[in-house]
Order: C-alpha cells, then sequence, then structure tokens
C-alpha cells in the first residue's frame, strides 16, 4: 500500500511517531506544505499515486 | 457508489489555509480530477475571501459546499447572506463530507 | 455503499467541533471515532456531551489520548463516555483506517489567556 504523509507545519514528537507506525511495511511519501511556494502539481500527483493520504495540522 | 479516480475531494476545516485549497483545487483541475470542495466550522470564514468566489465557479454548483450551520455559528446570516459564487442549494451539512469521501478517488484535509 | 472507518484527531482546544463533524459521519452509517489528543477537551455542554453518546451509539467511539478520560462526561450511569488510548494503540488502531482526519489546528505552544472562556 502507498501513503503519503502531508505536513501542514513541522511535525511534533507525537506525529513523528504516528507516522512511523501507520508507515511500518508501506511504501510511503511525504509532502511538506509549510514552504514559501509549495508544488501543488507534484503534492497533487502523489496523492494521486497513493492509496491514502494524511495531511497533518 | 464507489470512488471515482477522477474526482478530488478537500475538505476544509480551519480558516488559515486557502492558498493551499486554491493550489490544490487548480492543481487537481490542470491533471484533469473535479474538485469537489467543503468549508465547514471555521473554515467558512474563507468565503470572504476574495479568492472564494472563482474556486466555486471553477468547482461548479454540484461540487462545492458549505456547513451551513458552522456559517450561522459563525454569526454569518446563511438566509440574507449566501456567500459570492454560491446558490442556497450550496449551503448543506456534513452529509456532503460523506459524500465526498464516498464519491471521490482523492482526498486531502485542510 | 461502503461503510468507512474515519478518525478525527484533534489537537486544539478550539477544534471540539471534530466531534460533530465526526457524528455527520456516522449518521450516515460510517464508523467515527474522534480522538482528542493530549487533554485539548471541549467543554462539555449538554449538546456535546449528547454528541459524543450519539456517535457511540452509532457504533464510534471518542477517545482521549495522552490524558485521563474526563470524569464530567458520562452517561446516565455515571460511567465516562470517553474512553482511553495510548499514542502507541492509536497508531495500529489507525493503520485500519479508510481516513485519517486531523482536524483544524496544531495544539497552540502558548496558554489561551482568561478571556478565551468569555467565548
Amino acid at each position: 500500500m502507498k501513503i503519503l504523509q502531508v505536513y501542514r507545519s513541522e511535525p511534533n514528537s507525537d506525529i513523528k511517531t504516528l507516522v512511523g507506525i501507520l508507515n511500518r511495511d508501506r511504501d510511503a511519501d511525504e509532502f511538506y506544505l509549510n514552504v514559501e511556494n509549495p508544488d501543488y502539481d507534484l503534492l497533487v500527483s502523489k496523492i494521486i499515486a497513493a492509496d491514502k493520504t494524511v495531511c497533518w495540522w | 457508489m464507489s470512488a471515482d479516480p477522477n474526482k478530488f475531494a478537500i475538505f476544509v476545516n480551519s480558516a488559515q489555509n486557502m492558498r493551499h485549497v486554491v493550489g490544490i483545487a487548480n492543481a487537481a483541475e490542470k491533471a484533469g480530477k473535479k474538485p469537489m470542495v467543503f468549508f465547514t466550522y471555521k473554515a467558512i470564514h474563507l468565503t470572504k475571501d476574495p479568492r472564494f468566489k472563482a474556486l466555486a465557479e471553477m468547482c461548479g454548483e454540484e461540487n462545492i459546499a458549505i456547513c451551513a450551520d458552522s456559517y450561522t455559528c459563525e454569526g454569518y446570516d446563511s438566509v440574507a447572506d449566501i456567500p459570492a459564487g454560491l446558490s442556497v442549494k450550496q449551503m448543506r451539512t456534513q452529509a456532503f463530507h460523506g459524500a465526498q469521501l464516498e464519491e471521490c478517488g482523492n482526498y486531502i484535509v485542510l | 455503499m461502503e461503510t468507512l472507518k474515519v478518525y478525527f484527531l484533534i489537537a486544539n482546544r478550539m477544534y471540539g467541533d471534530g466531534v460533530r463533524s465526526g457524528l455527520g459521519l456516522a449518521v450516515e452509517n460510517h464508523y467515527a471515532f474522534p480522538v482528542i489528543m493530549k487533554g485539548e477537551f471541549p467543554p462539555f455542554s449538554k449538546y456535546m456531551s449528547d454528541n459524543i453518546a450519539w456517535v457511540k451509539d452509532m457504533e464510534g467511539q471518542v477517545y482521549s489520548c495522552g490524558a485521563p478520560a474526563p470524569d464530567n462526561c458520562v452517561d446516565e450511569e455515571g460511567d465516562k463516555l470517553i474512553a482511553e488510548i495510548s499514542l502507541e494503540e492509536l497508531g495500529e488502531a489507525m493503520r485500519d483506517a479508510d481516513y485519517i482526519i486531523p482536524y483544524g489546528l496544531p495544539k497552540q505552544t502558548n496558554e489561551p489567556p482568561p478571556s478565551c472562556s468569555a467565548a
């Protein structure tokens, strides 16, 4: 299963723990929205490619 | 109904992500996916953003809505002050979020 | 219609509305699991407590992760309506989720001033 982790802000330790468990034995990718100019085309392509997307606070 | 891989849900519930909402909706459209957007809770304030009307027009009446209860709870008039770009039919309930989950093959929360 | 398992993660005291949003899916015959993180509980009005009970009636559950379940949110028998779950248990449970929805904003780093309670 392909899982995509998207971050709206810098992930804290709780998020990192949860992501570690969710990504275990899975094909995991990530994307950071908390940058000046996010590449939305790239994000959309990653979401389309993923089976599941989690967008953290 | 099984989820349509050509539909792209954006579930918006906080009021600080309008640039992401617009950026992702436009990118989805460019990628050939139909955006379906729901604004609820604090996100209904984004209906006052000048970019909202163009987003509503791009999505079309069936594919963008706001939570009428949230809009009223936040002090707006859901009868006399329908947001620019929307009709009264787009003042909806959380069932619209359910429809997003059921209909869309792609999903992001903001 | 496929029944979905959906987790709502609430990390900020202002976003207890995630419970209502979860209930909105529960009444559409999905399984809703709103999770209140690190004690960021909303005020337990009758409306909020009724919603938490309703989620449970619809075979979902409101959880507290990282803080004891409050004793002022109870059913008619006095039993706690909110169940406790550890971070690790939550992660394992969410591996089976159809959707994970971090709701609203992250936790504030500063303490809210007294004027916040006027709302």
